[in-house]
């Protein structure tokens, strides 16, 4: 059994300029079906700026909303947000707190565990109850090689969740739930301050999630735009092989392969890229990769998930459009 | 190519095997050669991709018989035009063959398709606790066929040799479509002339090597890549004989000027470590105790200080070390844009500064710019003549005679590694006699009575 | 500036092996290094020692063995190390860790910063660092790509958080947890080398840590979680799913495989 003084499933909710991040959603998911084992409630904390809605949190089975709202709090200032989500974890005493494990979620939640000296545990990707009602957290470690089942002793028991890695909760409109404003706390010293937010970088292509990527089959230079289309549609870069880079229809920064990037994203959409060694050797270790191309025997099609053999030239703005017309539906 | 050739070939390997449209073999028409070099390929030739021996027997077979010329392609990384088609071919890619057959952990040996890459073979041998291959010519998408005819070298040829050391067996597809094997996994082997031999380094005009058995090393346990800088070339060069003189015997010890350096590095997105100086030597050095190499390091590190080098550095992570050859390796594809052509000359090491020395000089009287990079430990350098305005400089045909002689004066070779393929046949008499020739066509119309393989490789079709 | 790094011997993950049969890690011929992100952390010290004077301290926790971590640590630029080291320490989990690490911070004195990698290749947490300054309690900044600016009072850094990057400005003393795009380490002089393989290592025990961190804080005892069960996920095998000349088929497939990646929310 549990501890007693501690019940419920509290999720850290974070925001970015009143914007509820998707990953909370996969928390809620996650959470609702925990506490539904646990026979237990759902709470969120969102701390934030003014006037943020967050009826969807409860739509989508949070049972009570913590909301701290003051626009100084529309800042990434971990001690100033550690100070408030303790103040509230302290109030309502969960048995579990999940936290995203985005940048931010990374860098507050050692901060509260430490504060509250209870067990942290990083970047799971799953999460069971045992026969005692304990949380088991599941993560890889060594550089996503294992994967470690691990328990916690004290209360709450903390983790951070890795994003995309459930489903996000069903939004119900019937749902009813509590909003619960708290004051801030206002911390005079935190020895941090943020100057101002900087333009983001260009996308790091041996960083980014998904690579679409073009070769010989992109017939000219202005042809790569539906690739950036497509690219952008999934929130990923364009990559090139060297063919392209070399005939110039594309800069030497996008080259995937042996010389060039090393990528290693959850996705790689080859088009029209017939898997030469040097281009293997760059993007193979890709998690999932599709490729495109209108000759059979092409070797990419060795190592593809999913192999088409068409056109690129139909196959990608019928994606395209399909893809667009998703994103409306939604 | 004619209709009926391609509806044969079809039957023989199945309709999705045979590409004939340009825009499919557009990327199996040319090689790393340099485009200034390389000679124009005929856009009409096909490909085809057997998966078995037997398939490519019996496409020899039927090309023997019609007379049509069959253009034999690995990894496409080869340096001297041998995988261009000059004249409307069948070109036969060994990519389907593309399995790892064993790794004999007794006999320390290694099997292979012809179409498996390097990058695969050393992938496979990291499962393995301790087993090591050491001939690594720079791009990991050369296949071991290829690096069979074209006798590889690369950089670990100090200690280790070259690809002709390693092979100890071959399966082949005759001209003529018969099969044979070549070898085994044997140590000494006498009965006969040495078919195997003869095959290494043949280019791909004796047979289509379909299957090789590679010789494996244990991995020594510690290894370290010294990055040694100097101030001038001269200085760089003059230690390389000092050090194997020493009676230390690194993988590799190879010279690199800075400015081509840091374009490769800029290249493939890495940091080049060395700051200061302007030329580097880098010895990898590969020991089963921790002391021997240290030990190993302080002597070539004294060796090199006494040759005036500026700064000494030492990489020890595997990432650090790979990243320094990966630097090395991708010289290459980072230069050649601006290269009229890539030399490969070699001369015995004890004789390598007199010769760099003689070169510099060269590329002085003519006012060339002609970066250098090179396996200095095994004698074997390589200069770029620079293009001048995008073109090839009007010194090139005088300086690049004069650089090949300077070669031979010193006993040297025209070529080290890359082979003479289709863009050295003129230059071939420059190094061997004209009985020697003779010979070698001589040995080709034994193998190749019709001449189908590979036309125009290391000697004109007559 | 005095500035303490962190450093955590792991093993060299391109040549461990992971049984997925037996669910094995076998790190036996792997050799060790220093985790490749605390190298980060090691350069961007030297950096500031080189603008500002002072003096780089690694330390690090771990098995006597990792007296070599703390070797390459000096022969990269470190001027000292220490090595925490002590059968009580061991079996910490990052709480624990990052207690034992501010006891010994403090047992040391004198620091005006204490950087720390992003996370380790082992561990993969990326918790320590910051757990660390909470237990100094002293500021942190995560995620630091660059280094603006410093002096005796504040360093200005460039922290990319929050789907964004921040200019921040951290009142010393405080910590640092710094991304691979901070710097590409240097290698160490051959010269350097050679010295620190001599160097000496000191050494903090329990002993030594006593006034800051009780018996039963550290290693497994004062580690709140543990590893129930560990398994080795075998390598996944590509579906190789062809279709051919079928538009419709092949992009509602795709579709598919999107919705299930979570690609398409961006």
């Amino acid at each position: 059994m549990g501890d007693e003084k501690y019940t419920g499933i509290l999720i850290f909710a974070e925001q970015k300029n009143g914007i509820i991040h998707k990953v909370s959603y996969e928390l809620l998911n996650k959470g609702r079906e925990l506490a539904n084992q646990l026979m237990a409630p759902v709470y969120c904390i969102v701390v934030g700026p003014k006037s943020m809605d967050l009826q969807e949190l409860i739509y989508r089975g949070a049972d009570e909303v913590y909301y701290v709202g003051n626009d100084f709090l529309n800042l990434p200032e971990e001690l100033i947000y550690t100070e408030n989500i303790i103040n509230l974890i302290k109030r309502i005493k969960p048995e579990i707190c999940l936290f995203g494990a985005t940048s931010f979620g990374r860098s507050l939640a050692p901060r509260i565990a430490g504060n509250l000296k209870t067990g942290l545990t990083a970047d799971c990707t799953e999460l069971k109850i045992d026969e005692d009602g304990k949380l088991i957290q599941i993560r890889p470690a060594f550089s996503d090689n294992i994967l470690a089942h691990i328990k916690t002793k004290t209360y709450p028991q903390m983790a951070t969740i890795r994003y995309k890695e459930f489903s996000e909760a069903e939004r119900d409109i019937n749902r009813s739930g509590k909003i619960i404003k708290v004051d801030p706390i206002l911390v005079e010293k935190t020895g941090v301050k943020i100057l101002r937010e900087l333009e983001c970088m260009e996308n790091d292509i041996s960083e980014a999630e998904v690579v679409v990527a073009g070769g010989r089959g992109i017939k000219t230079p202005e042809d790569f735009k539906i690739l950036y289309e497509l690219a952008e549609l999934l929130g990923g870069v364009v990559g090139a092989s060297r063919a392209v880079v070399e005939e110039n229809y594309i800069s030497s920064q996008h080259q995937v392969g042996y010389s060039g990037n090393r990528v290693k994203p959850k996705l790689y959409i080859a088009c029209g890229i017939s898997g030469a060694p040097q281009h293997l050797a760059g993007m193979r270790e890709a998690e999932r990769i599709v490729a495109i191309n209108s000759d059979p025997s092409a070797p990419i099609f060795n190592i593809a998930d999913i192999g088409i053999v068409g056109d690129l030239y139909e196959v990608i703005p019928t994606l395209i459009e399909k893809l667009k017309k998703k994103e409306v539906a939604v | 190519m004619r209709a009926e050739v391609i509806e044969s070939l079809k039957q023989i390997v199945g309709e999705d095997w045979v590409l004939t449209s340009l825009d499919q073999t557009k990327g199996y028409l040319y090689d790393e050669t340099e485009e200034l070099m390389r000679p124009e390929a005929a856009e009409d030739s096909i490909v085809v991709k057997p998966g078995t021996t037997e398939e490519i027997a019996e496409i020899m077979k039927y090309a023997n018989k019609e007379l049509i010329p069959v253009v034999p392609r690995g990894g496409g990384t080869g340096l001297c035009g041998g995988a261009i088609p000059t004249e409307t071919s069948i070109i036969l890619s060994d990519e389907r063959l593309n399995k790892i057959i064993e790794i004999d952990e007794e006999n320390l040996m290694a099997t292979c398709e012809a179409g498996v890459t390097l990058a695969d073979l050393l992938e496979k041998l990291r499962e393995y606790d301790n087993l090591f291959f050491p001939i690594h010519p720079g791009d990991e998408g050369a296949h071991i066929g290829g690096m069979v005819v074209e006798n590889a070298g690369g950089a670990k040829a100090v200690r280790h040799g070259i690809m002709r050391n390693h092979v100890k067996g071959l399966e082949v597809v005759l001209p003529t479509g018969e099969i044979v094997n070549l070898g085994g996994k044997l140590i000494k082997n006498n009965s006969g002339l040495d078919l195997l031999h003869l095959m290494i380094g043949s280019e791909g005009i004796l047979g289509i090597v379909t299957k090789a058995t590679l010789k494996l090393y244990p991995e020594s346990k510690y290894s370290g890549t010294l990055l040694i800088s100097f101030d001038n070339r001269r200085d760089a060069i003059g230690v390389v004989p000092k050090i194997l003189q020493s009676g230390i015997i690194p993988l590799a010890i190879e010279y690199m000027e800075r400015d081509i350096a840091l374009e490769s590095a800029a290249h493939i997105g890495e940091k080049w470590p060395a700051e200061e100086g302007s030329v580097d030597v880098i010895v990898m050095l590969s020991e089963n105790k921790e002391d021997d190499l240290y030990e190993k390091s302080e002597v070539i590190a004294e060796l090199c200080e006494e040759h005036n080098a500026v700064y000494t550095m030492i990489a020890e992570t595997t990432k650090e070390q790979r990243s320094i050859l990966a630097v090395r390796s991708n010289v290459y594809t980072a230069v050649v844009h601006d290269a009229a052509d890539a030399l490969d000359m070699a001369v015995p090491v004890a004789s390598i500064a007199d010769f760099m020395n003689d070169i510099f000089a060269l590329a002085e009287k003519y006012g060339a710019r002609t970066p250098s990079v090179g396996h200095a430990g095994d004698g074997n350098i390589h200069n770029f003549i620079m293009r001048e305005n995008g073109e090839r400089p009007s010194y090139f045909d005088e300086l690049k005679e004069a650089m090949y002689k300077t070669a031979v004066k010193y006993g040297g070779t025209i070529t080290a590694e890359h082979g003479i393929g289709k863009t050295r046949v003129s230059n071939l008499a420059i190094q061997l006699s004209q009985k020697e020739i003779e010979l070698i066509k001589g040995i080709k119309k034994v193998f190749d009575p019709n001449g189908i393989l590979n036309p125009g490789t290391i000697v004109n079709k007559r | 500036m005095n500035i303490g790094v962190l450093i955590k011997q792991v093993p060299d993950m391109e040549k461990v092996k992971f049984n997925s049969e037996r669910g094995l890690i076998d790190r036996k011929s792997a050799g060790t290094e220093i985790n490749p992100f605390d190298l980060n952390a090691l350069e961007a010290a030297i950096q500031l020692r080189e603008m500002t004077d002072g003096k780089v301290t690694a330390i690090s926790m771990g098995p006597p063995s990792a007296e070599e971590a703390l070797r390459e640590a000096i022969a990269r630029g470190a001027d000292e190390g220490f090595l925490i080291s002590d059968k009580h320490f061991g079996g910490a989990d990052t709480k624990a860790t990052a207690h034992t690490l501010s006891a010994a911070i403090k047992k040391l004195g004198g620091f005006t910063l204490i950087i720390a990698g992003e996370k380790t290749v082992d561990g993969d947490t990326g918790q320590v660092g910051a757990e660390t300054a909470d237990y100094l309690n002293i500021p942190h900044v995560s995620y630091v790509s660059h280094i603006q600016a410093v002096n005796l009072d504040n360093i200005q850094v460039i922290s990319d958080i929050w789907s964004g990057r921040y200019l921040k400005e951290m009142a010393l003393p405080g910590l640092l947890t710094v991304t691979k795009n901070i710097n590409t380490p240097r290698l160490p002089s051959f010269k350097r080398k050679m010295a620190a393989r001599k160097a000496e290592i000191n050494k903090l025990t329990f002993e030594d840590l006593k006034e800051y961190i009780a018996l039963e804080e550290c290693g497994l005892k004062g580690s709140p979680t543990w590893v129930n069960k560990i398994e080795v996920p075998p390598t996944a095998t590509r579906k190789g799913k062809i279709i051919r000349n079928d538009t419709e088929t092949a992009v509602n497939l795709l579709v598919e495989l999107f919705k299930e990646m979570k690609v398409m929310e961006g």
